[in-house]
This record gives structure tokens, sequence and C-alpha cells, in this order.
């Protein structure tokens, strides 16, 4: 599970679950900036498997969805991927870079301002009409879709998981991105 | 050390036009930017936008058409401050996390004010409207957590605490209730004067704001949360424009506000830690330093008055957004039963309040209950930010039982 803290209202459908998803990405980018050198890579790792499971499940799951439902879906749906494909470009220099390095915070800082303006695009030209268009029973089914990709790898890792955190990534980012959308179909196959 | 706007010499008018390039200001960071320096930009913004409509008003009742043409060079470079100032702010924010900043202004700017204001009775005025923004801004979280996910902290940054001010839903007061006496222009102090004109500036914008903001939303508690506050800013408005001396002249009011904007650009420039930000603070002072002279000139030849008769000799002490939360919780403490009669104030509930309350609420919880019903029915509990202990008020805590 992403997050379902007492502090958090249990998700109701599947744009609750991305806003919510959007919340906690921005508080990451926040504690990544805001680690000390030492300790920004492991949560920058925590950051990238956020990112890796929200932006699959909405490539897989939520934007075929937009498309089919929104009148204009297609440009709306081509605009959001170009954005994410830019994203995931950074993302993966990132990966590769010294995170203690002060190129990295500002390439970080450049992403931060990327995918927020990203994800409040997709909260007005997106989420906004699937809630008009799309059925609630709809909405609320495509939440097992996402929370498959989190299965995939846990953004929370277990307690006493900490020291294989680096593991989890299991190679570079771009291979995560894969592997969830591997998880999501399978899902979604299994689903129906 | 002091400043006199009328002694500094500004930028001449003709030399302040910008281009395209120069209006185009890099926004705010939406998650890093100091909560203070937003407050500013909100601040200004309706500041200028006052400046704009005042002088548009001007103009509809102005036979000069000499007087009109100068009004006009004036106000498009008003114009253009307005815009450089608003689009300071962020457009990866969204216009509810605006709003919480809104509120944000209303409670810190106001609070200063009454803080530093002379009369006693216009302070009065203010420490009564603090505590309804004061609650505003506390609904508005509950609001943006339930549909954003996200805490208003984020955004005021523990400068600025949340929970209950005087409940909304006796915010609603017959109208006729809503006008004070105004101020004598020939007896106030000239900060007083420019209080009056700052807070009735701020609260016009956000009454502006929430006018065109809330039916952008599509979430019903949103909606008619925006409605039920935006009304009360309409009282607001009507509250503190009636502090203002109705007698002042039309040439005497366009020096009152060309010098309001002199102090406070100055007072920002002088508190602002962004330096981006800061020289647009120095800029626009020293554009308004030549509005200043050119409207005491209109003033001199129009009104065959001086200037110096109704303005301070030097600029009062810097305008300062800062914490008020001992403040705003010793107000908690003694005033939130006060509701207004006639242009006083009183703690009993009225007959006339009483049946507005009847007709505006129907019988029924106004969205401003139902906000924080939704919110604890969905998390289990408000949101609230107290930084400094429980609620002043007994009856206004969170007691565990509405927790469960």
């Amino acid at each position: 599970m992403v997050r379902q803290t007492h502090d958090e209202a249990p998700s109701q459908d599947v744009v609750d679950l991305l806003v919510e998803q959007h919340a906690m990405i921005r508080e990451l980018f926040a504690r990544v900036t805001g680690a000390d050198a030492r300790n920004r890579r492991a949560t920058f790792e925590e950051l990238a498997r956020l990112l890796a499971i929200h932006e699959t499940a909405e490539e897989e799951v939520v934007h075929p969805l937009a498309r089919r439902l929104l009148p204009g879906g297609d440009g709306v749906v081509r605009d959001r991927l170009d954005e994410e494909e830019k994203a995931k470009e950074m993302l993966a220099r990132l990966d590769e870079m010294d995170a203690e390095s002060p190129e990295f915070l500002s390439l970080l800082d450049e992403l931060r301002m990327a995918v927020l303006t990203h994800a409040q695009y997709e909260e007005r030209y997106e989420f906004l009409y699937l809630r008009q268009q799309g059925s609630p029973d709809q909405l609320a089914r495509l939440v097992g879709a996402v929370r498959a990709a989190e299965a995939v790898a846990p953004t929370r890792p277990h307690p006493g998981m900490e020291s294989a955190t680096g593991n989890l990534l299991a190679g570079p980012v771009l291979a995560l991105f894969d592997r969830m959308k591997d998880a999501v179909r399978k899902a979604r196959t299994n689903e129906t | 050390m002091a400043f006199n706007p009328l002694q500094e010499r500004g930028i001449p008018l003709d030399q302040q036009l910008r281009n395209w390039r120069e209006l185009n200001v890099t926004p705010l960071d939406p998650d890093h930017a100091d909560p203070y320096t937003r407050c500013r930009v909100i601040t200004m913004n309706g500041i200028e936008v006052e400046a704009i409509l005042f002088s548009h008003q001007f103009s509809r009742n102005c036979l000069d058409a000499d007087v009109k043409r100068q009004l006009a060079e004036v106000r498009y470079i008003e114009h253009q401050q307005q815009k450089a100032v608003n689009w300071l702010l962020p457009g990866a924010a969204s216009p509810l996390e605006t709003t919480i900043a809104y509120e944000q202004v209303a409670v810190d700017l106001t609070a200063w004010v009454a803080r530093m204001e002379p009369d006693p009775y216009l302070k009065q005025a203010y420490q009564f409207g603090v505590l309804e923004d004061f609650d505003h801004l506390y609904r508005y979280a509950n609001l943006y957590e339930m549909v954003q996910h996200r805490k208003a902290e984020k955004i005021v940054d523990a400068l600025t605490e949340v929970m209950p001010g005087r409940p909304t839903k006796f915010h609603h007061r017959n109208a006729a209730d809503n006008v004070r006496d105004p101020y004598d222009r020939d007896e106030a102090s000239p900060l007083s004067k420019l209080h009056a004109l700052t807070i009735m500036s701020a609260e016009q914008q956000t009454m502006n704001f929430y006018m065109n903001v809330g039916p952008q939303y599509m979430e019903p508690i949103a909606r008619q949360l925006y409605q039920e506050i935006g009304l009360v800013e309409e009282e607001h408005v009507t509250h503190y424009e009636s502090l203002v001396d109705p007698g002042e002249t039309w040439w005497e009011r366009l020096v009152n506000h060309e010098y309001n904007e002199c102090y406070l650009y100055h007072s920002f420039m002088e508190t602002e830690p962004d330096p981006k930000v800061r020289a647009i603070w120095e800029l626009h002072l020293n554009m308004e330093l030549e509005h200043l002279r050119i409207a005491c000139d209109l003033m001199r030849r129009n009104d065959g008055r001086e200037p110096e008769e109704i303005l301070a000799p030097e600029l009062p002490n810097v305008l300062t957004f800062e914490p008020n939360k001992a403040y705003i919780r010793e107000l908690l403490d003694t005033q939130i039963d006060l509701t207004t009669l006639g242009a006083g104030y009183v703690r009993e509930a009225h007959e006339r309040f009483e049946r507005m309350q009847e007709q505006i609420h129907g019988g029924e919880k106004p969205p401003s209950e139902r906000i924080i019903d939704e919110h604890r029915e969905r998390f289990g509990r408000e949101y609230r930010m107290e930084t400094e202990g429980p609620h002043p008020v007994e009856s206004l805590r969170e007691h565990e039982a509405s927790r469960a």
C-alpha cells in the first residue's frame, strides 16, 4: 500500500488515489531536497519508486480511459504523455548522477517543477472530467490496478528492510517502470 | 533615516512603461517560497486593483478631459504594476491554495493593523473582522485536505495557526448592521487613513477572487463554501469601506491612494528577503513616488490645498508580516461572541440578527459547518494546526468524542 496511516482517509476511487499520490510526490520532493547529502540517494529512490508506480498507473489505466471518455481526450492524453516522457528522461539522468553533487539538486528542482505542473494539468484537464464522464463503479474498480503496481515495489519498506532499500530498485530506474507496466497489465488481464 | 515620499524623486512617468519581456516575471516557487512573500504579493495585488478601480471611478465622475487623460496615463502603469505583482503567483498552485494564502493575509495583515491602529473605534473594527477571517482559514483548510489530500500547514507554514475563530455561520448579519461610522478626515491620524484603505483593498480583492474562483470547483461542498464565505467578504468590504470618511474630495482620495502605495511598497522593500521580489517592490516604489507627485499637483490645482495638510510628515513604521498568534488568541478569548448592532458591537443575539440567521440558514446547517462534518466523517478528525496549545475557548476545542 502506498500510504494508509491513521491520518489519511481511505481512497474512494482511482482519482482520489492519484490526487493523494500527487500530494505524496510533492512531499517526497521536499524531503529529497531537504535531506542531507548522505541520505539523499535513499530518499530519491523512494521518490523514484513512487513516481514509477504513479506514472505507470496513469499510463496504463487512467489515460486510456480518459482517451475514450473525454471529448478531445486524445489530445489531452498526448500532451500528458509528452510531459511524462520528459520527466522520465530527467529521472533517468538523476539516477545516474552523484546525489551529493550540486548538479543533482538543480536537475532535481527542474524535475520537481515539471512534475508539479504536470500534476496540476492532470487534475484540471483530465481528472475533473473523468469524474464527470466515468461511472463511480468504473473509477472505483481501477484502484485495484494501481495497487498492483504498488505491489511490485512498496514505497515504504517494511521495518527492518531499510538496508535492502537500494536493492528494491534493482537496476536502472527505467527498468522499474517496465516491471510495473507488466504487473499492471497482468492484473488487468486477470480482472477480465 | 525617515522616509518622506513627498521629498523623494521617482521615475519620470514617460519612462515607466514596460515591454512584454520586462512584464514576464518569474513566479514564486509553489513549495519553497516564504509564505510571507506570497502574502506581500497578494496584498500588493489588492492594493493595485483598488488603485485601478478607484481611478476608473474617478474618471467616470470627472468632467475635465485633461485630468481624464492624466488619470489614464497613470492608470495604465498601475495596470502594468498589477500584472507584474500578481503574476508572481505560480500557476502550479491551485486556486484553493491561493485562497488559503488570501486568508493568511487577512489574518496577519488585519492583526498587525489592529495592533498599530491608534483610534480605539477603528481598532475595534479590525479586531472584530480578524476573528472572522481566522475562521475562514480553518474552513478552507478542511476543504483543502478533503479535495487535495494536503495539509494547510504546507502553505501557511506554522506562522499562522489554523483553528476555529468566530464561527462563520454567525457572520451573516443584517446588512444594515455592517455599516460602521467613518473617521473624521480632519481629525483622524494619517496612519488611520492608510490602515482603512489597506484593509478595505485587501478584503475587496478577496471578495472579487472568491466571486470568480468559486464556480470553478466541481465538488458541491467546495462550490457552496465559496458562496457562503464570498457573501461574508461582501459584509467585510461594507464594514471596512464605511470607515473611510466619504467627505474626502476625489483629489484627496487620489493622494491618499498614491501615498498608501508608497507606504506599502516601501514597507515591503524593507522586509522582503527574496531579492528578485524585493527588486520589484523597489522599482514600483520609485514609480509610485512619481504617481504621488502627480496626484499632489492635481490636488493643489483643483482643491486649492496643500497635500501636506492631510499627509504624515514621514512614512509610519514599516508594515510587517509576522506571526500574531498570541494576539489572535487573546481576541478569541475576549471577543468571540461579538456581533454588530447599528454602528456598534454587542454580545447578545438581537432580533435583527436572529431574523437574518433564520432566513439565510433556512433551518439547515450552512456549508461552513458541513465541511467540518464531512471532513470528520472521512478522516475521523478535523484539520487544525494549534501550535500554541489547546484552543483558548473551551467550547471550540476539538473534543475526543468528536474525533471518534
